[in-house]
């Protein structure tokens, strides 16, 4: 009943003047997650980064069957602009029943990797590998060439980038990729309550700070804290963009695994559009480092990249594999993980929290906060 | 122990120059060479690099570099790029630490044919 208390006391005295709760250390801690948004940098792999034309057809083309060889179904089929850039299923439905979630599409300007095992090391290679990947939009680079030729977009695509018949197949499938890349570097996630808080922590105001509801706050406390969270989702996006064995299991059925990383890298590895490859636009090769210096380590199985946490109250269902159905039971994962599953040779970081039920109320109180809207 | 008795060798030559810039790494070596590392700021998840001063009269040769997080059994995801600037100075770049917490910075050190191993406690917020 003491829910039902502090509710009526809110009602009657209109607003609530709660207190900040953290301390020194965690407001600086805190501080590290913004500011919201980003500022824009434009990609310098994508010549057409941040090109206003470039940015409408990629929208169009994002949301248009010409994309998938048998005008099946478009990008937009899966990730809905309407449902965050992602779709409710646990396990994406295109072609064929796919092994993963589908990922939203927001805030991916600028990363280092993408893809559950990152497989790419740019958002217009992330772009591309959809168009031509048999289960997915199953076009082949000639097959789109002749699409785009004979649709609407034909006119604004030449208007961009050249005669598209002096175009070979392959850099009429670039050129495809990096227009869908300069649109998708547009999507932004809204500023959040917990950004008001984080931004009034800054100012030092701290009556204004004290709007973010204590729930929250012990939420955020435990995520900085005993729960090690920010080990891994850390930084604006709430993310290292790193990968991680969450103890999310990657059987796939009895014979078969989910790769992850390891299978990522494979893939990333014999890749021509990497960073490193010619396709990259920028001479001086910015953001290669990354696919030429990294490590590869049999721990890679089976750990899959760190999602953001932006935003992530509107993206149910979770997990790399969609199996887990709500905040709720996320939380309840690692409140109860089994560290037996865990890589034996991995890190050691997450811990069974056997988290009480405020808790892991608390903690799905703050994670809420990470979106716009109340859900 | 041998090695120790090298390094005591080296050392009772006469000093000289370097630069003694940032935090002195440790080394268990007895008498080994000082070694500084330089560091700005270090950000979360992100690319940086690091400056590392042997300060070795005799020769110099490679010099490899890596991190490790003690408490969790892991190291860094990429192989960080070693140049060598000349006078026993070396530029670091691509590391990163994907977590915060505290890290191990290594430096192994061919001197005078020699590997030295010198680590360095790094705490990141
Ligand atoms: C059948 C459903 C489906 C369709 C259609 C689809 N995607 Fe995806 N998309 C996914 C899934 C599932 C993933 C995660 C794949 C992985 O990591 O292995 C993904 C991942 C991505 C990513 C990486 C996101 C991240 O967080 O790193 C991008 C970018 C992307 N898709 C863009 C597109 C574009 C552009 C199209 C159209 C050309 C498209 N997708 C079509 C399901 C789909
Ligand atoms: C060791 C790194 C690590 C730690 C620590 C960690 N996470 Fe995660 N988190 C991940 C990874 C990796 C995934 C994706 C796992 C997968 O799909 O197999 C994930 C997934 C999630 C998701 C689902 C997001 C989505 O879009 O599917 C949420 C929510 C989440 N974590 C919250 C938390 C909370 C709360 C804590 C602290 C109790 C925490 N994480 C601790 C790495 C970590």
């Amino acid at each position: 009943m003491k829910l039902w208390f502090t509710a009526a006391l809110i009602a009657l005295t209109g607003a609530v003047r709660a207190e900040v709760l953290l301390s020194a250390d965690e407001i600086e801690q805190t501080l590290s997650f913004g500011p919201w948004s980003p500022s824009f940098h434009s990609d310098p792999s994508n010549r057409v980064s941040n090109n206003a034309r470039a940015i409408a057809l990629g929208e169009a083309l994002f949301n248009d069957p010409v994309l998938s060889s048998d005008g099946a179904f478009s990008c937009a089929s899966c990730h809905d602009p309407e449902q965050a850039f992602t779709t409710p299923e646990a396990r994406a439905l295109g072609r064929v029943l796919l092994d993963r979630n589908t990922p939203s599409l927001r805030n991916l300007a600028g990363l280092r990797w993408y893809g559950w095992g990152g497989k790419s090391d740019n958002l217009w290679a992330a772009s591309l590998h959809p168009i031509i990947e048999e289960q997915e939009m199953a076009h082949s680079p000639e097959s789109l060439k002749t699409a785009i030729s004979e649709s609407a977009y034909i006119d604004d695509f030449e208007a961009i980038f050249g005669v598209i018949q002096n175009q070979d197949p392959e850099l009429v499938l670039v050129n495809t990729a990096k227009a869908l890349s300069a649109y998708l570097e547009t999507l932004v996630a809204d500023r959040t309550q917990f950004d008001d808080f984080r931004d009034a922590l800054e100012r030092r105001d701290f009556p204004a700070a004290a709007y973010y509801p204590e729930a929250a706050q012990r939420g955020l406390q435990l995520f900085l804290g005993r729960g090690n969270c920010v080990f891994c989702h850390n930084g604006p996006r709430f993310s290292n963009n790193e990968f991680h064995d969450a103890g999310v299991p990657y059987f796939l059925n009895e014979t078969e695994v989910d790769e992850g990383r390891f299978g990522g890298l494979n893939f990333l590895l014999s890749s021509p559009y990497t960073l490193d490859g010619d396709w990259n636009d920028d001479p001086d090769k910015h953001g290669a480092w990354a696919v030429r210096n990294v490590r590869r380590s049999h721990a890679d199985f089976g750990t899959f990249r760190t999602p953001s946490l932006r935003g992530v109250a509107e993206t149910a269902p979770y997990m790399h594999d969609g199996s887990l159905r709500d905040l709720n039971g996320v939380i309840r994962h690692y409140s109860k993980i089994n560290t037996d599953r865990l890589h034996t040779d991995g890190e050691a970081i997450l811990l069974q929290l056997n988290l009480s039920e405020q808790e892991i109320a608390d903690l799905v109180a703050f994670l809420m906060t990470l979106s716009k809207a109340s859900y | 122990m041998i090695r120790s008795a090298v390094w005591f060798m080296i050392w009772s030559s006469t000093a000289f120059a370097c630069d003694e810039i940032g935090q002195r790494m440790t080394s268990e070596v007895q008498n080994a060479p000082e070694v500084y590392l330089s560091v700005d700021e270090i950000p979360l998840a992100e690319p940086f690099s690091v400056l590392v001063s042997i300060c070795s009269e005799t020769t110099v040769g490679q010099m490899r570099v890596d991190a490790i997080m003690p408490a969790h059994r892991h190291g860094m995801n990429y192989t960080p790029k070693v140049s060598a600037l000349g006078g026993g100075a070396f530029r670091v770049d691509d590391m990163l630490f994907h977590m915060p917490g505290l890290w191990e910075l290594q430096v192994d050190v061919d001197i005078n044919g020699q590997s030295v191993f010198y680590s360095s406690k790094i705490t990141l917020k």
